[in-house]
């Protein structure tokens, strides 16, 4: 059988002068050259030649860590092209918004990718934090990775909050307001944080330029670098956790200790866990074209998606910020609604020391719980109390944030969504 | 000592030379870090000044509560004694109201009392006072940016 035009094409591109000199390893045919093919290429070498079946099962990463840098890469795409048309300035920030919507070409649908691939991202890599933390994937020598990974959690949400104010319309004002308000609950330092952020006592020119200087490069460049530290870490770290995976890493030693009367491969000099170690040789695949081909798919998903959520749903855009009419209720943005259903009831309890407390805990937890059961496996039996106390943890968290969207009306009073809302009071 | 065998002690001169690079290596960085910071601090702020003149003390009546509203401020007299306690909700920043007992915000119905306090609503801090002091010209001076406690007067 013939192989399909498209390939013989390919194949002979490839043999020009010029397909040489592009692609160091030609389409590979060869298992051999299927790994020279990954590991000769700049892209491609951040992923190892060969991984195991396990790692391939959609079903235990639920490919949670991908989708959130595929909307990192789709936000940096869409915030790249929003910014030759955005000025950061309060009087002339809320027009661009509107040139974006109704004068550029594709600019309305540039920014709802941008508003909807960011609200994705923050949901998404809070998924991919309980994926890791329901299959025991934090614990040696991932320690530091999952350190990383709260980072960047937290990263998220701050790339998220710096880009809410942007727009300059009310919500944006009155959600930046209140969420800096939070940040000002903080003992000793709370005030002078929220000072330097919004460089002033109100918000104003000063806050939206700091703003737009952090949510464009300060924290996209940060979390691009802990995204490379994070991935490479995975590797480093032996890949993905699996079940029959060894704890302990492999001691190094010293040239001078070795017996001079016996050989030594270089692998046992070689410090830490590798994706090899312990591993059968059947249990693997070559990553061309096992892993790049679902990656691609999963990409094109995303893509998928986030272009479907844009076509059909708009980002919101309110009228012009007014800083003496509030709304009311005035809200922060969804994610932190949990957070201000929390000060609604004790500022400091709720503002700093469940918080301060959450955050902590996670990043403390890989060197608080160090049992060796239950690694690699979903939901495993000898990990029930740590489950037990994440998943409420998470529920408590998802109650109040729901509770801070959608059963708040004017006052911060109880609604039920379901009914009319109550007649608004205005303020002075 | 044999030369040709490396050894782990450090000689003293090493000792010195690094225990003084590190100090300056520390110092450096604590330098550059503290440079950036105060960058980030703004020396001008383009918004109303937080401290400012309240005119007379023979303008407010003994026993008043008088709002200033540009300030958005309680100017309060008893006696000779006079205190400024602020007029914005602690919750999101409305301007609060005078009532009987204290005080109230119109927005999200947080009540304070006359000390300044919580009694209700979603109000997270008691109203906060601010800093009185008596300018050279015999007028009252207010500085938002120095809160105080609540027993402290200016006695004029």
């Amino acid at each position: 059988m013939k192989p399909p035009l498209v390939k013989r094409l390919w194949k002979s591109f490839e043999r020009t002068r010029v397909g040489r000199s592009i692609f160091r390893v030609g389409l590979p045919e060869s298992r051999l050259e299927r790994s020279r093919a990954m590991i000769s290429s700049f892209l491609l070498h951040v992923q190892p030649a060969k991984v195991s079946r396990r790692s391939l099962r959609p079903g235990y990463t639920l490919g949670l860590g991908l989708i959130s840098l595929y909307l990192f890469l789709i936000l940096i795409a869409t915030g790249v092209l929003l910014m030759f048309y955005y000025v950061p300035s309060t009087d002339q920030a809320y027009n661009s918004m509107k040139d974006l919507q109704f004068v550029v070409s594709a600019g309305l649908l540039i920014r709802n990718m941008h508003r909807w691939a960011a609200h994705l991202m923050v949901v998404f890599v809070l998924l991919h934090l309980c994926r890791v933390f329901y299959t025991g994937a934090y614990k040696r020598p991932r320690e530091f990775n999952w350190v990383l990974g709260v980072g960047l959690f937290l990263l998220t949400l701050a790339l998220s909050f710096t880009g809410y104010l942007l727009p300059w319309d009310q919500l944006a004002y009155w959600a930046i307001t209140v969420g800096t308000s939070i940040a000002g609950y903080a003992p000793l330092v709370g005030q002078k944080l929220r000072f330097l952020l919004l460089g002033g006592h109100t918000v104003g020119q000063e806050a939206l330029i700091r703003f737009y200087a952090l949510h464009i490069i300060v924290l996209p460049g940060v979390a691009g670098l802990m995204i490379a530290v994070h991935l490479w870490r995975v590797r480093k770290d032996g890949g993905l956790s699996r079940p029959d995976e060894p704890g302990d890493l492999v001691e190094q030693v010293e040239s001078g200790q070795l017996p001079a009367n016996k050989t030594y491969g270089l692998m046992e000099l070689a410090r830490g866990t590798t994706p090899q170690v312990g591993k059968d040789p059947e249990e693997e695949v070559s990553a061309w074209p096992h892993l790049v081909f679902r990656e691609l798919l999963l990409f094109l998903l995303v893509v998928a998606v986030v272009l479907f959520l844009a076509i059909f749903w708009n980002a919101p855009l309110e009228e012009f910020a007014n800083p003496v009419h509030p709304p009311n209720p005035a809200k922060a943005p969804w994610y932190f609604l949990g957070l201000q259903e929390l000060v609604s009831h004790s500022a400091f309890w709720g503002g700093v020391v469940v918080p301060g407390l959450l955050v902590t805990a996670l990043l403390l937890l890989p060197y608080l719980d160090r049992k060796r059961a239950g690694i690699g496996r979903w939901f495993a039996r000898e990990r029930a109390v740590a489950n037990t106390i994440f998943t409420l943890c998470l529920v408590a968290a998802v109650v109040f944030t729901v509770i801070g969207t959608f059963f708040r009306g004017p006052n911060w009073g109880w609604v039920e969504p379901w009914k009319q809302p109550p007649a608004v009071t205005e303020g002075p | 000592m044999n030369s040709s065998i490396p050894s782990n002690e450090i000689p003293r001169r090493g000792f010195f030379q690094l225990t003084l690079g590190w100090i300056a290596a520390t110092l450096a960085s604590a330098a550059s870090a503290m440079a950036a910071v105060r960058f980030l601090v703004p020396n001008v702020l383009y918004e109303p000044s937080q401290r400012f003149k309240a005119g007379k003390p023979e303008d407010y009546a003994d026993g008043s509560v008088t709002f200033l509203e540009d300030e958005r401020v309680f100017i309060i007299r008893k006696g000779n004694a006079f205190r400024c306690l602020s007029a914005v909700c602690t919750h999101l920043g409305c301007t609060v109201n005078r009532i009987k007992t204290g005080y109230h915000c119109p927005c999200h119905g947080s009540l304070f009392n006359n000390q300044g306090k919580v009694i209700g609503g979603p109000a997270p801090r008691p109203l906060p006072w601010f800093l009185v002091t008596l300018s050279k010209d015999q007028r009252l001076v207010v500085d938002k940016s120095r809160v105080v406690n609540g027993d402290k007067y200016l006695v004029v």
